[in-house]
């Protein structure tokens, strides 16, 4: 039997919010590797806290599912990216992590999924706050505009512009 | 009860077509069986032994007449002409098909009902008293506010990959009939605000909730919610699925440590994004009002001469019926433990039925209860004999609510891949024990419930008498616990004496009996109070065969 390959299967490609392909120009620098002139660079979330102070310019941060983003915050003004990762995509951690830094620590960058990234968290995700998607699917703009319709009702106020329905029931913040 | 508005219409619509998507995807091999399980699982689809299992979302355990009704058309048309109602105030149908999936959720929609978040790493259904908004011990109803955490919790986007599941159950009564301590968050409204406990559960590792805050207002309740899961899904642990509800999180940090962080959490929140506004919280509680009570006068003579010429009615009184606010009303429970039958199963004929009751005698609404059993919540005295007789017609007046043959019992072996032992068929034996009107009677309220392995679906840690199937190198082997409750006055049962095959259960269980109506000092002195006043091991002894 010839079955449709599965979602997890296509290789990642990166997509906007607004659904745009777009190219990774960011490089992962592992642990000791040295910054070069080709960046720019997303370093490690302990390397980040320890070398942010004497680094100039502008840097994205990979940040996994047991690390506190919230050490993150005497830096957010150098940060320009910041990778949260989903090694297995049951594991919901990030979801937390995005919305502290969209609405606890007021973070304007841009947050990207990246690791186990499948169609349907895409609503969820950019609904805590998530601007790009490193996801696997093999029409991932397609996958980005269906996530984006999926629901014209949102129950409860997160890290998007959705206004919860207790909001449009009683006209408030129209 | 709850009217959907065209939000709520809106969004079980888009609910179900992207379900729909799934199932079509799963279908064609585009989804691996691993990615399409928790997509399934949060729409209340499990895979089973034998089938796919449905569970359905009874919010609350609210029906209404007309959702009953529907309930019972899906269980003739997609199942085997029954359905079984669970500890979480649900319904589940065990013999689907998956392409049949979205066409019950469509149907389910047309009645403002669906299988949302019925089971998966997320918050589910909230649970609350059966009697609420009719009993005479209540100071608030908590259904407005279970209606409230009903839609934050719906496709939260934060807490829809939590560590694992997480349950609330909530009571605004002085007799806590929600069980609340053995939930992941447990709500009582007290007039000066929300008590919160957190932590409680049952499982391999059972545990009392703790309580972390008194008098918290209800216009905060969701944000502090939402602080109290931000830790848990943070925070809770993820590398063993049975280590990973809140409570063992709580156990670690500690109840106060847990309590600081939250409250921390909760202090840096933006609470006006989270928290819904009085409005919506008013809007909530005008979909509760009390029915437009019939108030023709209590014909008590007619009433005892019924009652004087027809003992079961008499005894079904008795047993089945609960104070209600107003004298001339009762609460009425259509037990569904009738001797021999598998414990919470209801046919599409008794369901039509029990719609057709309510609509008749009940102002139209029904609940369901987390011990299996249907409530009419608001039943005019007059009415009883009437009710008692159309009910009795089609075996739905066994009059045994709260005695010993009204058992809790988790599907089991029979049904659940996740089972050691069988349950269904040892509550029967023990009901046919019992059988005997007079002698259950004579025993008063006992409760006993039966889960068929570890993970207690059956409740076993907060029974009376709880028994808990192992497995023992491949034979069913029984332990036995006492002194277990889920009250105002909860508690986690012990483990007595040494574990029995299953056929020595029932008359083991006959000794424990005998034993209490031995000890107790008076007829009123119920088998938990006796229990508590003489001790445990006072009936270790009486588990097992004399020598």
């Amino acid at each position: 039997m010839n079955l449709p390959k599965p979602n997890s299967s296509y290789e990642p490609a990166l997509v906007t919010r607004a659904g745009e392909v777009i190219p990774n120009a960011w490089q992962l620098l592992v642990d000791e590797d040295t910054t070069g002139a080709e960046g720019p660079y997303v370093l490690g979330f302990e390397r980040a806290l320890r070398d942010l102070d004497g680094l100039n310019g502008h840097y994205g941060v990979r940040v996994n599912p047991g690390d506190d983003v919230r050490l993150l915050e005497p830096f957010l003004d150098r940060i320009t990216l910041i990778e949260v990762a989903f090694p297995g995509y049951r594991d919901g951690r990030g979801y937390s992590t995005a919305r502290i830094l969209r609405e606890d620590l007021g973070y304007i960058g841009a947050i990207r999924a990246v690791g186990d990234v499948l169609r349907d968290q895409l609503f969820i995700m950019m609904r805590c706050g998530f601007d790009e998607f490193l996801v696997k699917d093999k029409d991932p703009a397609g996958a980005i505009a269906a996530a984006s319709q999926r629901f014209s009702t949102t129950y409860q106020g997160a890290a998007d512009s959705a206004r919860p329905v207790w909001a449009l029931r009683h006209g408030i913040g129209a | 009860m709850y009217v959907y508005d065209t939000f709520d219409h809106a969004f079980t619509r888009d609910r179900i077509r992207e379900f729909s998507d799934q199932v079509a995807r799963r279908l064609s091999g585009e989804l691996t069986e691993d990615q399409f399980k928790p997509l399934r699982l949060m729409n209340g689809l499990y895979l089973q032994l034998h089938a796919y299992m449905l569970r359905i979302a009874v919010p609350y355990g609210v029906l209404s007449s007309r959702q009953m009704r529907k309930l019972a058309h899906i269980a003739r048309t997609y199942d085997r002409d029954f359905g079984h109602f669970t500890t979480r105030q649900n319904l589940q149908f065990n013999w689907i098909r998956l392409a049949d999936a979205p066409k019950i959720l469509e149907e389910l929609a047309e009645v403002e009902m669906h299988s949302l978040q019925t089971s998966g790493n997320c918050i589910r259904n909230t649970t609350t008293d059966q009697f609420a908004g009719a009993a005479r011990d209540e100071h608030a109803d908590p259904r407005p506010w279970a209606e409230l955490i009903r839609q934050w919790s719906s496709n939260h986007p934060e807490f829809s990959f939590l560590p694992r599941k997480f349950k609330i159950a909530i009571t605004g009564a002085d007799r806590d009939r929600a069980a609340i301590r053995v939930h992941d968050i447990g709500l009582h409204i007290k007039p000066q605000g929300f008590d919160v406990y957190v932590g409680g559960g049952m499982g391999r590792t059972p545990s009392l909730g703790h309580c972390i805050r008194t008098g918290l207002p209800g216009e905060h309740l969701l944000s502090y919610l939402e602080a109290a899961l931000r830790v848990y899904n943070r925070y809770g642990r993820r590398d063993n699925s049975f280590k990973a509800r809140i409570k063992i999180l709580v156990a670690a940090l500690g109840p106060e440590e847990y309590k600081r962080q939250v409250e921390e959490e909760w202090a840096r929140m933006d609470r006006a994004r989270v928290d819904a506004p009085q409005a919506e919280i008013d809007r909530l509680k005008t979909f509760f009002p009390d029915p437009t009570f019939n108030t023709a006068a209590f014909d008590e003579a007619a009433f005892e001469r019924a009652r004087t010429a027809d003992a079961a009615f008499a005894r079904w009184i008795r047993n089945n019926t609960h104070p209600h606010k107003r004298d001339d009303h009762v609460s009425v429970t259509i037990s569904l433990k009738p001797t021999g039958l598998p414990p919470g199963d209801a046919s599409s004929a008794q369901m039509d039925l029990m719609a057709d009751v309510a609509d008749d005698y009940a102002y139209g609404e029904l609940r369901v209860t987390h011990e299996q059993n249907i409530v009419l919540p608001h039943v005019a005295k007059n009415d009883l004999y009437a009710l008692y007789t159309r009910l009795d017609a089609v075996n739905l007046s066994t009059a045994n609510a709260g005695k010993i043959t009204d058992m809790i019992t988790c599907p089991g072996l029979d049904y659940c891949s996740l089972a050691n032992a069988r349950s269904i068929p040892l509550s029967q034996e023990i009901s046919q024990r019992f059988e005997d009107a007079n002698l259950t009677d004579r025993i008063g309220d006992l409760q006993i419930k039966i889960s068929g392995c570890i993970n207690a679906c059956g409740h076993h840690h907060v029974g009376h008498i709880g028994i808990l199937g192992v497995d023992k190198q491949g034979i069913e082997f029984y332990q036995i616990l006492l002194g277990g409750r889920a009250d105002e006055k909860a508690a986690l049962g012990q483990i007595t004496g040494k574990g029995l095959p299953a056929e020595a259960v029932p008359a083991a269980i006959e000794r424990v009996v005998q034993l209490y109506l031995k000890l107790r000092t008076h007829d009123n002195e119920r088998f938990i109070d006796t229990l508590e006043r003489v001790g445990r091991d006072a009936f270790a002894e009486a588990l097992h065969e004399p020598a």
